[in-house]
C-alpha cells in the first residue's frame, strides 16, 4: 500500500505541478503581449530573426520613440528566420491569433506570397509613410495593386567587393574595375589567376545569390508581375544563365558547396573578388588580418539593353499584423522611426552596420564615414549611390518556386545542355510547381 | 587468415568511430575558436573558449532556456515511462481480441507525418488556453504509439509466472505491476527513458510552434535562432550545441548498460 500511495503522490505532485505551470503562464500571456488597458506601459511585441542585427534595430528605434513617448515599451521576440516563417504560417493557417506580435518581419521575396495568401491580415501603410523618401525599387518590392504594405527595412545593394592587393600584382588599378561589364570580369579574373595563382570569385551551383544580382541588375526576374515563369523569350535571362556558365568555364571560380564555405574563402584569402549585398561587410571585416586590403567597386554589368551596374540582394521589411490590439501604436511607432528618422538610420549604420533605403540619411555623417579596413574608401556612400540605381521589379509569388525549378536545370546547363531547351525545361516544371 | 580477418574488422571498426567521432572532437574544438577560424578550418584547441562562452550568456538567457527544457523533458519522460509501461502491460497482459484490434489502430497513428495533426493540435491547444506553457509541449508526446509498443513487446519476454506466484501470494493487480512488474523490467525502462528523454530534449518543431514568448523557449529554439543571423558566431554557437548535447550523453552513459540490455530484451 506505501508503494501505492507514493505512485499515487508522484502523479499528483506531477500533476499539480504541470497545472501551476499552466496557469501561471497563461496569466503572464495575457498581462504581457495581449493586454493594453492595464498598466500604464504600453508594449509592443516584434518578432525578428537577428539579435545582433534586425533585433537591435528594433532596439534602437525603440529608444528613439520614448523620447516623446515615455511609456512606450518593446518586446522583441528572436527565432531563426526559417523558424519565424513556419510560426507564422501556423498561426495563421489555424487561424489562431494569440500568440501573434504586433510586428513582424518579413523577407522581401516572401511579402507577395504573405498578402495574397492571408488577405486582410497586415496593414495597409500607404498614406501613413511618405514613400517618395526610400529608394524607389525597394518601395516597389512592398506594392501590391495600389497599396504598399509595410515600412521598407534594410537592404542588399550590391558590390564588388576586392582585394586590392592581388588586383594590383595582377596589373590592375582601381579605374580599370569601375563600370565594366561581366566579360570583362572574367578576362580579369584570368589575368589574375594566373599571375596570383588565386581565384577571381566562388561558385555555387546550388546557391542562386548570383543569379538573382544579375537578373535584378537589367530590370528583371525570375516571374512576371503576373507571377508567370520568366525563362522563355526572356533576353535578360539568357545573357545571365551565359554569363553564369562563362564563369564557370573560365575556371576564375573557386567552386564552394554552402555558405560557411563561401565565407571562409574570402576570410582565408582564396578569392580576389566577392560580389555580394552591403549586409557581407561584417563578415569581410572579421578577417581582421586583411585590413586595409579591401575595396569596393560596382559590380560588373550585363552587356545589354538595361543593364546596370548596380543590383541588390536581399532585404527585408516591418509588417504589422490587422489583427493586433496594439495596431495603431504598432503602425505609429514604425511609421515615426523605420519610416522617417534619419537619425535612426545614421545610428543603425554607426552602431549595427546597417543600411537602409531612406533617401535622407544617405547625405549624413555617418553614411560618409571613412573605412580604414577598406583603405579609407567612403564605402556606405558609394553603397548608398548604386542603391538609387537599382533597377525596381516586382518579385511576385513564386519566387522560391522559380529559383527551385532553375537550381534543378543548372547542373546541365554547365555541362553545356542547349541553353533554349534547357530554358523551355525550367519553364514547363515552374508551371508544373505552381499550378 | 583468421588474424587477417580480425585485423580487417578492427581496421573498419576504427575508421568507422573515427568518422563518429569526428563531428564531437570538431565541436568539443570550434568551441574554442572564433568564428572566423572556425571558417578557415582550423583543427586545432584555440583560446576563445571564456570569450565565447562570456557572449553566449550575454546574448541569450541560456539558463532560462535549460530549465524549460530539463523540465520538459523530465516531466514528459517519467509521465510517458509510466503510462505507456501501463499500456503495454495491459494490451499484452490482459490480451483479448478487441484490445488487440484496438492496438491495431493505435499502430495506424505512427504512420501520421506530425506536419499533418500540428495545425489541428494547435487549434486544439489554444482553445484549451495551454499554448505557451510546458503542458502543451509534454502532453501531445506523453503517450506514443511507438512506447507502448516498445513496453509490449519486451512483456512478451516476461515470465508471467511471476504474476501468478503473486496473485496467489495476495496482491492485487497494481501492485502486481508496480511491485513485481516495474522492479524486474529496469532494463526496459532505462532504454525507454533514454529515447523519451531524447525525444523530448531535441524536440523542435511543437515547442516552436507552441511556445510563445523568450522566457519560455527550449534550448533546441535557442540555438536555432543563433545560427540564422546574417553574421552567425560559430563559436558561440558550438557552446551552445555543447552545452545542448551535455544532458544527453550523460544519460546516456548513465543507463548505457542498462539500455543494452533492455535494447536486448529484459528478461533472458
Amino acid at each position: 500500500m506505501k508503494k501505492f500511495l507514493s505512485v499515487l503522490l508522484l502523479v499528483t505532485m506531477t500533476a499539480s505541478l504541470l497545472a501551476a505551470c499552466g496557469s501561471s503562464n497563461s496569466d503572464s500571456n495575457t498581462a504581457g503581449s495581449t493586454d493594453q488597458g492595464g498598466s500604464s506601459k504600453k508594449k509592443v511585441v516584434a518578432w525578428a530573426w537577428d539579435p545582433s542585427f534586425n533585433g537591435a534595430a528594433l532596439k534602437i528605434a525603440e529608444e528613439l520613440y520614448q523620447k516623446e513617448h515615455p511609456d512606450f515599451e518593446l518586446e522583441v521576440v528572436d527565432m531563426a528566420k526559417a523558424d519565424l516563417e513556419q510560426k507564422l504560417n501556423a498561426n495563421l493557417a489555424a487561424g489562431v491569433k494569440d500568440g501573434l506580435p504586433d510586428i513582424i518581419l518579413v523577407n522581401d521575396p516572401n511579402i507577395q506570397k504573405y498578402v495574397t495568401a492571408y488577405p486582410n491580415t497586415f496593414a495597409d501603410f500607404t498614406d501613413k509613410i511618405d514613400f517618395t523618401q526610400f529608394s524607389p525599387y525597394k518601395v516597389d518590392a512592398l506594392r501590391i495593386g495600389d497599396k504598399i504594405y509595410g515600412v521598407p527595412f534594410d537592404i542588399g545593394v550590391t558590390g564588388m567587393f576586392y582585394r586590392s592587393d592581388y588586383l594590383e600584382q595582377a596589373g590592375y588599378t582601381a579605374k580599370d574595375l569601375e563600370n565594366i561589364t561581366w566579360d570583362q570580369y572574367i578576362e580579369i579574373g584570368k589575368v589574375v589567376k594566373e599571375k596570383t595563382g588565386k581565384y577571381m570569385t566562388t561558385i555555387n551551383p546550388n546557391d542562386e545569390a548570383l543569379t538573382s544580382i544579375l537578373l535584378q541588375s537589367a530590370g528583371s526576374w525570375y516571374i512576371t508581375p503576373e507571377n508567370k515563369g520568366n525563362f522563355v523569350n526572356n533576353p535578360v535571362m539568357a545573357e545571365t544563365l551565359r554569363v553564369y556558365k562563362a564563369i564557370s568555364d573560365s575556371g576564375i571560380a573557386k567552386p564552394v558547396t554552402g555558405w560557411s564555405e563561401f565565407v571562409g574563402s574570402f576570410n582565408a584569402g582564396d578569392v580576389a573578388t566577392v560580389v555580394s549585398g552591403v549586409w557581407q561587410v561584417p563578415s569581410i571585416m572579421d578577417a581582421k588580418d586583411q585590413s586595409g586590403k579591401w575595396r569596393v567597386a560596382p559590380i560588373p554589368r550585363l552587356n545589354i539593353k538595361g543593364g546596370v551596374n548596380a543590383s541588390n540582394e536581399g532585404g527585408s521589411s516591418w509588417f504589422v499584423l490587422n489583427g493586433s490590439k496594439n495596431k495603431d501604436l504598432a503602425i505609429d511607432f514604425l511609421a515615426k522611426t523605420i519610416g522617417g528618422s534619419s537619425e535612426f538610420y545614421e545610428r543603425f549604420l554607426k552602431e549595427k552596420g546597417g543600411v537602409g533605403s531612406y533617401i535622407p540619411a544617405f547625405s549624413s555623417d555617418a553614411y560618409g564615414q571613412q573605412s580604414e579596413f577598406f583603405g579609407g574608401q567612403a564605402i556606405y556612400r558609394d553603397f548608398t549611390k548604386w542603391s538609387t540605381e537599382v533597377p525596381g521589379i516586382s518579385l511576385g509569388m513564386y519566387t522560391q518556386e522559380a529559383k527551385d525549378a532553375l537550381k534543378n536545370e543548372l547542373p546541365n546547363i554547365l555541362q553545356g545542355a542547349d541553353l533554349t531547351q534547357s530554358l523551355a525545361n525550367i519553364q514547363k516544371l515552374f508551371e508544373q510547381q505552381v499550378q | 587468415m583468421k588474424k587477417l580477418t580480425t585485423m580487417v574488422v578492427h581496421l573498419f571498426l576504427i575508421v568507422a568511430s573515427v568518422i563518429s567521432l569526428f563531428p564531437f572532437v570538431w565541436m568539443l574544438m570550434g568551441m574554442t575558436n572564433s568564428s572566423s577560424e572556425i571558417l578557415k578550418g582550423k583543427f586545432s584547441f584555440g583560446s576563445m573558449l571564456m570569450e565565447n562562452i562570456h557572449k553566449l550568456l550575454d546574448m541569450t538567457s541560456l539558463g532560462a532556456a535549460f530549465w524549460n527544457s530539463a523540465i520538459i523533458a523530465i516531466i514528459g519522460t517519467v509521465g510517458t515511462l509510466l503510462l505507456s509501461s501501463m499500456a503495454g502491460y495491459g494490451f499484452e497482459i490482459y490480451h483479448s481480441k478487441s484490445k488487440s484490434r484496438l492496438f491495431g489502430l493505435l499502430m495506424l497513428s505512427m504512420m501520421m507525418p506530425f506536419a499533418a495533426v500540428m495545425i489541428p493540435l494547435f487549434r486544439m491547444f489554444s482553445g484549451m488556453g495551454l499554448l505557451n506553457t510546458p503542458t502543451a509541449v509534454i502532453l501531445p508526446t506523453i503517450t506514443t504509439a511507438f512506447m507502448i509498443f516498445f513496453f509490449l513487446q519486451n512483456t512478451k519476454s516476461f515470465p508471467r509466472e511471476l504474476l501468478q506466484a503473486g496473485r496467489v501470494d495476495g496482491l492485487s493487480e497494481w501492485r502486481l505491476f508496480t511491485r513485481i512488474y516495474m522492479p524486474t523490467m529496469k532494463p526496459t525502462y532505462a532504454a525507454a527513458a533514454i529515447i523519451t528523454f531524447m525525444n523530448y530534449w531535441n524536440s523542435f518543431l511543437w515547442p516552436l510552434i507552441a511556445l510563445q514568448t523568450q522566457d519560455k523557449k527550449t534550448l533546441p529554439l535557442v540555438v536555432s535562432s543563433l545560427a540564422s543571423s546574417y553574421n552567425p558566431d560559430y563559436g558561440i554557437i558550438m557552446v551552445a550545441i555543447v552545452i545542448t548535447t551535455l544532458p544527453s550523453v550523460l544519460i546516456f552513459f548513465l543507463l548505457q548498460k542498462q539500455f543494452v540490455q533492455g535494447m536486448l530484451g529484459s528478461v533472458k
